[in-house]
């Protein structure tokens, strides 16, 4: 059978994909209308979303006990074997610690682990297959702002960038579009970090010559430059290998979030906002 | 109240629901790092009962409601789910009464589309989605459109009625 649709059909379609190619052109151009309307809609299904989460529970427990329960099985002897391991490195990590802190005293740079900070809970994670964004259950009402860093013990995880009231949204670092300056922690070599997608390692633009060795588990920490979006100091990941970026005239790096993001439970926002 | 405003009143809140079910459960239900897509189920279903026109508008509609919740380019969404939508509807007009289990078919070719136009487009637009997950993301998100499209089918028959007996109603004798 041949596909004719009517004319109205191919009229209806024509209108409506051109509403759609204007809203994505506002939206491409930020205007402020989206965010408005974004922050309007989070006030509206936050607490929705709360509610259907209690009484939904059980189906995702069940769930994650099929799908996860050999995942938990290994993360446990991992994670035993990690605390014998973190009680010998405790000795080194002080000495570690209290070389950092003169260092960044010495570059008169702001120490991130002083900044104040809010724990807040993570009640969703991303919303679609093409969303890198989790919900957490604190906002503007406990001094959260857009912009502000967002970290767990193990180092950056994103950024704020939506606010209501009582709930924020926070881009993390594997998304595409997240950039963050960073510096490597043992040449102080710049770059800028960018998001691949979930599971996947960052990319790291950086100015460092391609016949340079860069060591596998270097550090990557924010660079706190001027300007920049994020405090200085705070760790990202570290190089899991290197290859030659576009152009063939400086590295670019491979490197491994510190973060696991398949696991977040608790978000630490840094209340530290660009200068 | 007219028979067309309670279809209306029905649709909005299949989509909130659709919208809300997609927030809560069906976005922590991961597989290979990928979730299924309600709001593309439900958009399929609209067009393979309602022929083109309904497919278009629901799926304009599901994505501007769905784009405003998430942290994506807005308005893509919208585009993509009534340009599938579309495609559903003509498809249902053209193979209506040929086989009991299609609108699986049409399901599941759905969804593997959608997810490529939503990559694709997205890389046009400048986001940098990674074409390596999307075997993963298109292959979950087709399984649960399968999956879901038949009772959907029938939630919207409950919205706007059908007039006579096919085959996708022999399907739930």
């Amino acid at each position: 059978m041949a596909i004719s649709p009517p004319t109205g059909s191919r009229t209806r379609l024509a209108v409506l994909v051109a509403a759609s190619v204007t809203l994505v052109v506002v939206g491409l151009r930020d205007m402020p209308v989206v965010r408005d309307v974004r922050e309007g809609a989070a006030s509206i299904t936050d607490p929705v979303e709360g509610a259907v989460d209690t009484v939904t529970s059980p189906v995702r427990n069940a769930w994650h006990g099929i799908t996860d329960y050999e995942d938990l099985r290994e993360e446990n002897a991992r994670l035993r074997a990690d605390a014998e391991e973190a009680e010998a490195a405790e000795v080194t990590a002080s000495d570690a610690e209290r070389q950092l802190a003169d260092l960044s005293l010495v570059l008169d740079l702001p120490y991130a682990s002083d900044l104040p900070e809010v724990v807040a809970r993570v009640v969703s994670g991303p919303r679609s297959n093409f969303s890198h964004a989790v919900e957490i259950d604190k906002g503007s009402d406990a001094g959260i702002a857009v912009g502000m860093p967002v970290a767990t013990g193990a180092g950056l995880a994103g950024r704020v960038t939506q606010v209501t009231a009582s709930s924020a949204t926070v881009d993390l670092i594997t998304d595409p579009e997240f950039r963050v300056g960073v510096r490597l922690a043992t040449t102080g070599d710049l770059g800028t970090a960018r998001g691949q997608g979930r599971g996947d390692p960052l990319a790291v633009d950086s100015s460092i010559s391609p016949r340079a060795q860069i060591a596998e588990g270097t550090g990557v920490v924010t660079s706190g430059v001027d300007r920049s979006a994020f405090p200085p100091g705070i760790p990202v990941g570290a190089v899991a290998s290197t290859r030659q970026g576009s152009g063939g005239l400086a590295l670019e790096l491979v490197v491994d979030p510190l973060v696991d993001f398949d696991r977040l439970s608790y978000l630490t926002v840094l209340q530290w906002q660009p200068t | 109240m007219s028979a067309r405003r309670w279809s209306a009143a029905r649709a909005a809140l299949v989509l909130v629901v659709a919208l809300i079910l997609q927030m809560t459960v069906i976005a922590d239900l991961r597989v290979a790092g990928a979730i299924g897509d309600l709001m593309l189920a439900v958009v399929v279903a609209a067009g393979l009962t309602g022929g083109a026109d309904r497919g278009v508008t629901y799926g304009f509609v599901a994505g501007v409601l769905y784009d405003v919740v998430l942290d994506t380019p807005f308005g893509l969404s919208a585009l993509t789910y009534a340009l599938v939508g579309y495609a559903v509807g003509l498809a249902g007009s053209a193979l209506v009464r040929t086989s009991g289990w299609w609108p699986v078919g049409v399901g599941v070719m759905a969804a593997l589309v959608q997810a490529t136009l939503y990559t694709s487009l997205g890389n046009l637009l400048g986001v940098a989605y990674p074409f390596g997950d999307l075997p993963a993301i298109a292959l979950v998100m087709a399984a649960w459109c399968g999956l879901l499209v038949l009772p959907l089918i029938r939630v919207m028959w409950w919205v706007h009625g059908h007039s006579e007996p096919d085959r996708l109603e022999v399907l739930w004798r």
